[in-house]
């Protein structure tokens, strides 16, 4: 059984998505717990992706090739863990703020969060305040709202959804993360952010710590 | 052609008597030696720009474009900014037809969406088989219409300003433009082979399109000059990568260093736009090539400033590359303290003439 599992983190690290199903296909049939498979393997695979990324070892394409193999992995495991009654670690909300096109950050985080045992809502580029707040309340659980922004230009939009989120008075039902290029922790903490963080890899962690399963 | 043997010559602007001589300073520059100070550009806050802004914010994407493809209003902003200015130091007047970075992708396929500082294309390249469609086409709607901002901008400039050739981007940049960042990522593992083919394609028209607007602009006695507004008497270029700041430097070696080589073989003057860290961890490969003659280094926003952190890295550039330094006025004489003055161009926002002036004074101290 650990040779399955250290195979599937193997194949997960190096971005080998039918590696990542066959693995996950085998511990399965082997009768490994649908969680142990997740929280032994896949998860330890992607936090390691992330380290690799904030030592400068591995880059946007490596990450997302990893993430890719661990989707191949989870659309195999998904169901079994739902047999399961294996819940998410968490739900997040994220977007790119209003007038911003920019999704790649964006989706990093969502695929390392997703890979963290988070389920996401990916509300896609150019979100205005409105949006995030309307996806909340529909929502109805969600732990963290995730804010990306990459411009100079568009970084007070963040401060427009978080006003808006005071306004429609669930900024204290949720934590706020913010990050992209130009944002700093000094601009976090001042619009009313509860974190920020400086790549998908640091959002992992920053993430864990907003909804409690880190120090 | 040596820059030192370029045929010369003087062009007329209104409030820049001391042409020859900030022409000198820049091939000084070029050379790394330095005549009487470093080279300085001043970029100053322009209230009209900020208008035009305005303008583009209340605007829906078909009204934003145009605005951006009206030839008049361009001109008439740009004339309105420059209306009186005295140029201080090597700040040149410089119109660049401008439809944003990614109008040479567009020069081949996909449609810019117009936006109230940039554009962005729409990937057009969905599937590979698709690839022999790309084809550049001179006589596109985004073409047509730089033709047709260069040759306006031609009949107005004279005694006011330079017109320069629009902002190209031939290399792994125009592939992101027509593939998308996350799927030309994707694309660099799933299949090389096409990755290396369109970068190919990327880089194939680039000097048909260079020469058609060096020959215009060289035939109305311009300079060649863009939209980093450093002109020259022979081949002027500004090859860049921000996608590189994505990727590793093996893949940057393998998929954008030889598009980089072909990118500059023709050209007197490259000056490669370093835009950040990320960009600056394949300094060695771009150095490497021996046709790029400086650097300017853009170093990021948030964590990224102040500039003195980043003096080590500006260091280790000016030892092998004339380099251009975007800084804070405020951070100027701890910069000038730490750093040795040869081989730097400094570019420096202002709010007056009076303190381009006293900034000028003190630079020649350095």
């Amino acid at each position: 059984m650990e040779e399955l599992l250290d195979g599937l983190y193997t194949a997960v690290l190096n971005g080998d998505a039918s590696g990542a199903v066959e693995n996950v296909t085998a511990a399965l049939n082997a009768g490994a717990a649908p969680e142990a498979i997740l929280q032994e393997s896949m998860i330890p695979a992607m936090m390691e992706v992330g380290r690799l990324f904030e030592l400068g070892e591995a880059f946007v394409p490596e990450m997302l090739i990893a993430a890719r193999a661990m989707q191949s992995g989870l659309q195999i495991l998904r169901p079994h863990l739902i047999a399961a009654d294996v819940e998410p670690v968490g739900k997040v909300v994220l977007g790119t703020v209003s007038g911003d096109m920019h999704d790649i950050g964006k989706n990093l985080v969502g695929m390392m969060l997703e890979g963290a045992g988070y389920a996401t809502v990916d509300l896609g580029v150019n979100v205005s305040p409105q949006a995030f707040v309307d996806a909340v309340e529909k929502e109805g659980d969600v732990d963290l709202v995730c804010m990306s922004a990459l411009l100079t230009t568009t970084m007070p939009q963040m401060r427009a959804t978080i006003d808006a989120f005071k306004h429609a008075e669930i900024y204290d039902d949720v934590k706020i993360m913010v990050g992209g290029a130009p944002v700093t922790p000094e601009f976090a903490e001042a619009i009313g952010a509860h974190g920020s963080a400086d790549d998908a890899g640091q959002a992992v962690k920053v993430a864990q710590r907003l909804t409690g399963l880190a120090a | 052609m040596s820059s030192q043997t370029q045929e010369r010559w003087s062009v007329e602007i209104a409030g820049m008597p001391h042409f020859d001589q900030a022409m000198d300073r820049i091939y000084a520059w070029f050379e790394g030696e330095i005549i009487d100070r470093p080279p300085v550009r001043f970029s100053a806050h322009n209230a009209f720009v900020e208008q035009q802004k305005g303008h583009l914010a209340g605007m829906n994407a078909e009204e934003r474009k145009a605005l951006w493809f009206d030839v008049e209003y361009q001109l008439d902003m740009f004339e309105r900014s420059i209306e009186g200015r005295v140029w201080h130091g090597e700040t040149f007047p410089v119109f660049s037809p401008n439809l944003g970075p990614d109008v040479y992708a567009a020069f081949y396929a996909g449609d810019l969406i117009f936006g109230e500082v940039t554009s962005w294309i729409a990937p057009a390249l969905k599937d590979w088989d698709d690839m022999d469609a790309l084809r550049l086409d001179m006589d596109n709607v985004y073409f047509r219409k730089i033709d047709e901002l260069t040759m306006q901008a031609l009949e107005r400039c004279p005694g006011k300003y330079l017109v320069g050739y629009t902002d190209l981007h031939p290399g792994l940049d125009c592939c992101v433009g027509w593939r998308g960042p996350q799927q030309f990522c994707l694309d660099m593992y799933d299949s090389p082979e096409n990755v290396h083919r369109l970068a190919d394609l990327a880089i194939s028209g680039f000097e048909t399109v260079y020469d058609h607007y060096d020959d215009i602009l060289k035939a109305h006695g311009q300079l060649s000059v863009n939209w980093m507004g450093i002109p020259t008497f022979g081949r002027m270029h500004v090859p860049s990568c921000d996608f590189s700041s994505l990727i590793s430097p093996a893949m940057f070696e393998e998929f954008g260093l030889p598009i980089l080589q072909r990118e500059v073989k023709t050209m007197t003057h490259n000056i490669f736009h370093i835009d950040g860290k990320g960009v600056a961890r394949h300094r060695d490969a771009i150095l490497s090539v021996p046709e790029v003659h400086a650097i300017q280094w853009v170093q990021g926003m948030g964590h990224d400033l102040p500039i003195m952190q980043w003096v080590p890295l500006i260091k280790e550039i000016q030892a092998r590359a004339p380099i251009i330094i975007d800084l804070n006025k405020a951070e100027l004489d701890d910069f000038m303290e730490a750093m040795e003055p040869e081989g730097v161009f400094l570019w420096i926002a202002t709010e007056s003439e009076e303190e381009e002036l006293e900034l000028l004074d003190r630079i020649a101290k350095w």
